[in-house]
């Protein structure tokens, strides 16, 4: 039977009598069609039997790492509760937090180490020992880098983002010494990190706790939740102490709490800002002294801007958001600075021009002095650790990445679809014949399926760390499986902000399975690689041979750390405690086992306000402003408001000027990018008439692919469908939960239709994660719809970030 | 002795459902889209691309509303449903017969049948999972982001939840049916 109106209404107050139903609404998307494959996964009622443990963890069920209180009932985990005391997460758990225990308890886990026999991709493994899995893979890495001469960069590696990844990925590039990897960052928030970072002289935080005005483009806070940003923002907003203006395309969860939602062209934010920054210019409503003291090539920027006469009107052509609206919100985010935010935003992989309209957002926020001030962008406090050092091996004959000429810069995390086109399009300087990746699922996550597999399929040997069996473990010949986060201890870490904090993920329950976690199987690949790895650096690099020469071989083995094990042997447990208590003391470690949280003065500082809310530090304890500077104290009339406070203060920002950036000249000489932010209308094709530009994104009850066949996750949401605006769905004839095809030029897909009012007429949208094509995924199986084998594969030529807004795509009833 | 209730600073909601991941968590709740103690109610928007009503959008989270007459209670032919000491309705799982009356009588729709019991069951503020262990917070409201629930006694002067209702403005659901309701939507 197929319901659309849910027997569960909005109930209005009894005030207001009328009950609307919530067809078309989201609820109506929550069916579970296959309700009894699904209810399969009983979950288990609290009881109360025998010994209870409260012990601390960190989530894992998407980046953010909330703090969790484990509740374990005999050694059973029964339940995830919020951890109160870590001040990012702020006694929160969402629900893919809740649905942790899933992960755990998941049947379809990979639960032993396992070898390829079919064809690769074919699905067929059979089960092996940790020791024949390190073996296999030896011998494929001895065979390779001898014929490759030592040259270590031929194994190429990826991972996502997580606690353990700098364990893997220190390994993979300091002990193994290849370059080339490629990570989350290029996929995620690469241009967004180096436009402000650039500009302001890091990303910095947005303090939405203070701030009152914000303006939040294309970041979705309610259902990409982030914290502390998720929590802050939505108890202040409705009349409540912050004004939210949001520019989105869609109506999301966040536009439902804002006051203003401005659709806008997808691709064309970067007009938008310019006309804010233009009209702040051209009226003189920003803060003068700010930018005299704070804002380098300052004047030259004000010309820039005025000069290309980057006005409203011309804005409202491009962005379709009307002049008025902008110079209203303009007026207004300089009447609220210093306490105004252009929020930075986290998944900024949108268009080519996606770095310059993070460095723009950046300058127009400085325009209004909210940079290292309360209620601005802050960049707090981060709490040393100890440190763990291991020595590198430096190996002669590792050439540079690939990928590295393909944008104007490409850092050490890479450019993910540069680089395995490079791989595959036959333009790589040397073979790539190795691949290891580890908690990343680039089938489903890197734009263009079909080209990351036929990368996969030119390897001669994959190798993935996982805990599920993605479509990429689908593709491997060595499958390792590692630990779910709830059945280990990770690298201990620290948190800045404004409210700074080290916090713990510690074991909770023993490992339900033959799995490890990344340090032991790092320790395990180490134990068994170093010696032949070693004979083969021997063999091919001079450097070697001349230091073996004078200092023998032992000593150089030893010393230089061709013992690629040597900074894995001791627990994760022992490396911790040494981190915390060399800087902090033992009684630090003891909180922090105790309580999964710990800052200076934590006892003194943290308390409970009310049934809900906690203080982590007084307010006047908080780090809101912590660049330093010279006091100029001179009086200063400003159009702003706090002129007394913001005016006086010239500060040494983390900028190569010391100032905020205005321009980079040094970028334009060196790499050819744009000094200052500019539009270029080459870079933007409007989408075509009876046509759809595609954009993507996440979902507040499903990360990305990790958490896709998560069942108490599935039965809040199903599986993703294609929100088309409602009038042109009608005229194709296609209504709610009709099957479609999106065609773009490098694939189509089938999805279900949401017709809906919340999208424009030339713009489709479908939640990014679903779709799994492993057969090994009892729920995930043919689920929804995978966004990558339709968006293309574009990246912006400044730091080789995906530009995954930029497919135009056809639509059709089938 | 206490007499629980719940206050609902429901603008805080951004539907994002980690409230009834928690309650399923907590409670053992079978899974399946009509099983749910509690739920966030959603109204469809206003208007038509892009002049849509942000203010006709909003999200009403709900759950049982632990009515101190409550229609489902007094219909209940084998005292399956009661009141306990603190003022909670609950179920009582050797007595329900599945007649299923409670259903029909509760004007919220916050009763469904649990296959696995066989019951008609619902929301019990976690008195038998979290309560009964020490725990002052409901799983809803520990685990919610931005912090809409405010669970407590409201005999009690001092807790929380009585003076927030004294201090603020507050609606309940159908209060004309005489269900005295003990939730309580801040506005």
């Amino acid at each position: 039977m197929k319901t659309e109106i849910s027997r569960r209404r909005f109930l209005q107050g009894s005030a207001a009598l009328t009950v609307v139903g919530v067809s078309g609404a989201a609820s109506a998307l929550i069916k579970i069609e296959e309700k009894s494959e699904i209810a399969n996964f009983a979950l288990t009622k609290t009881q109360i039997t025998g010994k209870l443990q409260k012990i601390p963890t960190l989530c894992e069920m998407c980046v953010n790492k909330c703090a969790a209180m484990a509740r374990v009932e005999d050694g059973k985990l029964t339940k995830l509760n919020p951890n109160p005391l870590f001040p990012k997460s702020r006694n929160m758990l969402c629900a893919r937090g809740n649905a942790g225990i899933q992960a755990l308890e998941d049947p379809d886990r990979l639960k032993y180490p396992l070898i390829r026999v079919g064809e690769r991709g074919e699905g067929k493994f059979k089960r092996v020992t940790w020791d024949e899995a390190y073996e296999h893979i030896k011998d494929k890495m001895v065979k390779i880098l001898d014929e490759e001469k030592d040259n270590r960069s031929t194994i190429g590696f990826c991972a996502g983002e997580g606690m353990a990844e700098h364990t893997y990925a220190s390994f993979m590039k300091d002990k193994i010494g290849s370059f080339n990897f490629v990570n989350h960052s290029s996929i995620c928030l690469a241009t967004t990190i180096a436009g402000y970072t650039l500009t302001l002289g890091g990303y910095g935080q947005a303090d939405l706790d203070n701030a009152e005005y914000v303006i939040m483009a294309g970041a979705n806070r309610a259902e990409a939740i982030v914290t502390p940003d998720t929590m802050d923002l939505f108890k202040r907003t409705k009349g409540r102490g912050t004004r939210l203006v949001v520019i989105d395309p869609r109506f999301t969860n966040t536009a439902a709490h804002a006051d203003t939602w401005l659709p806008i062209e997808v691709g064309t934010d970067l007009a938008f800002v310019l006309a804010l920054t233009y009209v702040a210019f051209m009226e003189g409503h920003y803060n003068k002294r700010f930018a005299q003291e704070n804002m380098s090539d300052f004047e030259a920027y004000k010309k820039h801007i005025i000069n290309n006469k980057y006005t409203p009107e011309w804005a409202e052509s491009i962005t379709g958001i009307k002049a008025e609206e902008i110079r209203k919100i303009s007026r207004d985010f300089m009447a609220h600075a210093p306490r105004s935010i252009y929020y930075q935003g986290r998944r900024t992989a949108w268009s080519h021009q996606d770095y310059q309209l993070r460095r723009a957002q950046a300058i127009f926020t400085a325009l209004g002095g909210g940079i290292d001030k309360k209620g601005g962008i802050v960049f707090g406090k981060k709490l040393p650790l100890g440190e763990h050092n291991i020595p590198s091996p430096s190996y002669d004959n590792a050439k540079e990445r690939i990928e590295k000429d393909k944008a104007a810069v490409v850092g050490s995390s890479g450019s993910w679809i540069a680089w395995r086109n490079t791989v595959i399009d036959g333009t790589a300087p040397y073979q790539i014949r190795a691949f290891f990746a580890y908690k990343q699922n680039p089938m489903l996550s890197v734009p263009n399926t079909k080209k990351t597999k036929q990368m996969l399929e030119k390897m001669d040997l994959v190798v993935v760390i996982d805990t599920m069996p993605s479509d990429t473990v689908m593709m491997a010949d060595v499958i390792l499986p590692e630990s779910v986060y709830l059945e280990r201890e990770d690298p201990v870490k620290t948190f800045g902000g404004s409210e700074p904090s080290i916090a713990l993920r510690k074991q909770v329950v023993e490992a339900k399975h033959d799995t490890k976690p990344v340090i032991e199987i790092m320790r395990g690949l180490g134990e068994k690689l170093s010696k032949p790895l070693f004979e083969i650096s021997k063999k091919y690099d001079e450097s070697l041979q001349g230091e073996i020469a004078d200092r023998g071989e032992a000593v150089v083995y030893k010393e230089e750390g061709y013992d690629l094990a040597d900074g894995y042997r001791h627990s994760q447990t022992a490396i911790n405690h040494h981190m915390v208590a060399s800087v902090y003391g033992e009684e630090a470690w003891d909180m922090l086992q105790e309580k999964g949280v710990f800052y200076p003065d934590m006892d003194k500082f943290f308390k409970k306000r009310s049934v809900n809310e906690y203080q982590y530090y007084p307010e006047h304890e908080k780090s809101y402003s912590v660049i330093t500077g010279d006091l100029i104290n001179e009086p200063y009339h400003d159009t702003c408001v706090d002129t007394e406070e913001i005016a006086v203060l010239k500060k040494d920002f983390r900028t190569a000027t010391k100032k905020v950036a205005c321009a980079l000249y040094n970028l334009k000489e060196k790499k050819g990018i744009d000094a200052m932010p500019a539009w270029r209308n080459e870079l933007y094709k409007p989408t075509p008439e009876g046509r759809f530009r595609f954009i993507t994104g996440r979902h507040g009850q499903f990360t990305q692919s990790g958490s896709s066949n998560n069942a108490l996750l599935l039965d809040l949401l199903s599986e993703n469908h294609l929100w088309i605006n409602k009038r042109v769905a009608d005229e194709k004839g296609i209504g709610l939960d009709d099957m479609v095809e999106v065609k773009s030029s490098i694939g189509a897909i089938h999805i279900k239709a949401y017709p809906t009012e919340k999208i424009g007429s030339n713009v489709v949208f479908f939640a990014h994660g679903f779709g799994a094509e492993s057969s090994e995924l009892t729920l995930a199986h043919h689920r929804g719809a995978n966004d990558n084998l339709i968006i293309e594969d574009h990246y912006e030529k400044a730091f080789g970030s995906a530009a995954m807004h930029e497919t135009i795509v056809d639509i059709r009833r089938v | 002795m206490a007499r629980y209730g719940m206050a609902l600073d429901y603008k805080n909601c951004i539907n994002c459902k980690a409230c009834e991941s928690a309650c399923k968590e907590e409670n053992g709740i079978l899974l399946g889209a009509d099983s749910h103690r509690i739920w966030v109610g959603v109204r469809g928007i206003e208007g038509v691309f892009p002049n849509l009503s942000i203010g006709s959008s909003s999200y009403q989270p709900s759950q049982c509303q632990q009515c101190d007459n409550a229609p489902c209670q007094s219909v209940c032919p084998t005292n399956a449903t009661y009141y306990d000491d603190n003022g909670v309705v609950r179920v009582n799982p050797d007595q329900c017969i599945l007649c299923t009356y409670c259903m029909q009588a509760c004007p919220y729709d916050a009763r469904y049948i649990d296959d696995r019991t066989m019951t008609v069951d619902k929301c019990n503020f976690c008195s038998d999972t979290r309560m009964i262990q020490g725990e002052t917070t409901t799983a809803c409201q520990a685990t919610c982001p931005t912090k809409v629930r405010i669970f407590g006694d409201l005999d009690d002067p001092q807790s929380e939840i009585s003076k927030v209702l004294r201090d603020r403005e507050y609606y309940k659901l159908k209060e004309h049916l005489g269900t005295q309701p003990k939730l309580f939507y801040l506005t």
